[in-house]
């Protein structure tokens, strides 16, 4: 018998639905300042603060899902941002140009190693 | 070929399905808290502060409290608002705080509140009477009490208030006027607020004429219950009128959405900035540049908007914000990014807008945070000089739904490079107000100004809010002052 993968991957989807990750508190006060060290995600920081920060307050959860402790993997980020997913609008490379997005996306990082 | 296009959108779902994080379940926001108890429990240990800061209560028992001000010798006065809504009926106030907490009277206004904020001035109190009745005011207050307004009538008998005040480098004092509606028409929720029905031909007044691009849109004509029907209205315009494209709209002072100010002798209103939608919180930085917050669209009424964070503004003289079509540079048919779920794209306004681009906004903060009162660090002993303390009242339910509550804190803002921490949040696995996550934390904090000497951060907290089939029902005596100061260095 074959595998389905459509099946596989909707289980998934649904399965991390239900167990929601909860919205990630680290900000500032609860788990002390942000260590940035690159240029790149002190770049993406400012970017993150003009286009991000309004749904994903600090990284938190806010009108959309918390960011801070999200698990996936950069080019996983970067199909969400341009193609949007849900309520979130999809972000153009008009709007965002290639380098601001794998600056943005190393801003996460840091966010979610703090 | 089949498998391989699987195994490709397994690759895609599954990080996506992975960060997801969505708290499908129904979560209960600020906003839809149940009953708590009148009594507020306060406990500074429920607050967890950036590193080196420590914070205290200094008053307790006000009712919905506003704004802060200290006097030559350093004394504190809060404003309370006054509510006469629900089961809650209080008159606005002007209190002194004591040393030791106790409140005084030093006056009492009438029924056409809230009184949103108070600066002392030159020997003078000066407070922003909002004017839900009788038109909003700007009122000069003297210690004996007496009470003498400086300008009255302006147009925030609507969903905003008159807010402020705040003393300029220049002598005026500088106040703003929010808007009637969310984005320009007038509505089904202008009626469920109340004031529709009182004021029936009320409506947005520009600061400058402006040409309408003929955009309707049709609602239920709630003034005539019983007659059936739709009305469409337009931008501008009272309920159920009817605009044209190309249609020319008079502006005229005092208006909606805009920053003003005034001479502390009285006299008429001067215009220094228009194109806002609810400018609340107003500060000078170190430098003497006017900042203000504004509580961005929601999303009800006619004419939704989806998405739009509230923002922090420099204000120039002169120039134009926005509203009603724009969210900070962003039109708002820009693709769907304001567009609410299942809704349609709201459609623009004006045929002909003021600036081809309003500014950008020195930062964007969550959308329905509404931020309000806030002050710079002028002082280094306090530390973060000249940037930006934000009190975040919170998101509301009317406003819109959110996945997680919003707001609820202080934040520090960089002005230079619109980069927000927070910098007071309450303790907990989840952000919220104290009285949904069962703490003595920060309720709702409205504003926040640093004393004279510059070494010690007020926090003004309207207390608890509930809100049910009647709207917003705050708690008698839940407001709070908190005082953040430096923690001393701990010596090698």
């Amino acid at each position: 018998m074959k595998p389905n993968y459509m099946l596989l991957a909707l289980v998934v989807l649904l399965l991390a639905l239900q167990t929601g990750c909860g919205a990630a508190r680290k900000n500032e006060p609860i788990s002390g300042p942000l260590k940035i060290e690159s240029e790149e995600a002190s770049v993406g920081e400012r970017l993150y603060m003009w286009h991000c920060n309004q749904c994903h307050p600090g990284g938190e959860a806010g009108l959309a899902p918390a960011l801070n402790d999200k698990p996936a993997p950069g080019f996983a980020i970067q199909f969400q941002v341009r193609h949007g997913i849900g309520a979130m609008p999809r972000i153009s490379d008009d709007q965002v140009s290639g380098g601001e997005l794998d600056a943005i996306v190393s801003y996460l990082v840091v966010l979610r190693n703090r | 070929m089949r498998w391989n296009h699987a195994k490709i959108w397994v690759l895609i779902l599954l990080p996506i399905a992975l960060s997801a994080c969505y708290q499908i379940s129904g979560h209960r926001m600020g906003g839809e808290i149940g009953p708590t108890s009148p009594v507020r429990h306060v406990n500074p240990g429920d607050v967890a502060l950036t590193e080196g800061y420590r914070i205290e209560a200094v008053a307790l028992g006000l009712t919905c409290p506003t704004g802060i001000a200290f006097d030559e010798s350093g004394e504190i006065y809060v404003t309370e608002a006054g509510y006469s809504k629900g089961e809650m009926s209080a008159a606005p106030r002007l209190v002194n705080v004591s040393g030791d907490g106790d409140l005084t009277t030093v006056a009492s206004g009438a029924e056409n509140g809230p009184w949103t904020g108070v600066i002392f001035h030159r020997g003078s109190f000066y407070v922003a009477e909002g004017g839900e009745v009788g038109g909003g005011r700007i009122l000069r207050i003297e210690r004996n009490g007496s009470i003498t307004p400086l300008i009255s009538d302006l147009p925030s008998r609507g969903d905003h208030h008159t807010n402020g005040p705040v003393a300029g480098p220049d002598g005026f004092i500088y106040f703003t006027v929010g808007t009637y509606t969310n984005s320009g028409i007038v509505g089904a929720d202008n009626y469920k607020s109340g004031w529709l029905g009182k004021f029936p031909d009320q409506h947005d007044i520009p600061c400058q004429d402006v040409v309408l691009a003929g955009e309707n849109y049709s609602t239920e004509n709630f003034l005539a219950p019983g007659a059936g029907g739709e009305v469409q209205t337009g931008a501008f315009s009272p309920f159920g009128e009817k605009t044209r494209k190309g249609q020319v709209i008079d502006g005229r002072m005092p208006c909606s959405g805009s920053v003003l100010r005034i001479w502390p002798g009285g006299g008429k209103a001067e215009l220094v900035a228009w194109g806002f939608r609810n400018p609340f919180g107003m500060a000078f930085s170190p430098a003497g540049r006017l900042f203000v917050t504004e509580n961005q669209f929601e999303m009800r009424g006619s004419r939704p908007v989806f998405g739009a964070g509230d923002l922090l503004w420099e204000v120039e003289p002169g120039r134009w914000y926005g509203w009603p079509d724009f969210h900070g540079p962003n039109r708002l048919d820009f693709g769907e990014r304001y567009t609410p779920p299942g809704k349609s794209t709201p459609r623009i306004l004006l045929a002909e807008h003021p600036a081809r681009v309003p500014p950008r906004p020195a930062a964007v903060l969550g959308v329905h945070a509404s931020i309000a009162g806030f002050d710079f660090s002028r002082n280094p002993d306090f530390g973060h000089f000249g940037q930006a303390f934000v009190a975040a009242f919170g998101n509301t339910p009317d406003a819109g739904k959110v996945l997680s509550p919003v707001g609820y804190k202080i934040y520090r803002v960089n002005v230079e490079t619109g980069v927000i921490h927070d910098f007071a949040v309450n303790k907990g696995m989840a952000n919220g107000p104290a009285s949904w996550l069962g703490t003595g934390g920060l309720e709702r904090p409205v504003a926040a100004r640093f004393d004279p000497s510059g070494t010690s951060l007020y926090v003004v907290d309207f207390g608890v809010v509930n809100y049910g089939k009647l709207g917003a029902v705050p708690r008698h005596g839940t407001g709070v002052v908190w005082r953040v100061t430096r923690k001393p260095a701990v010596k090698p």
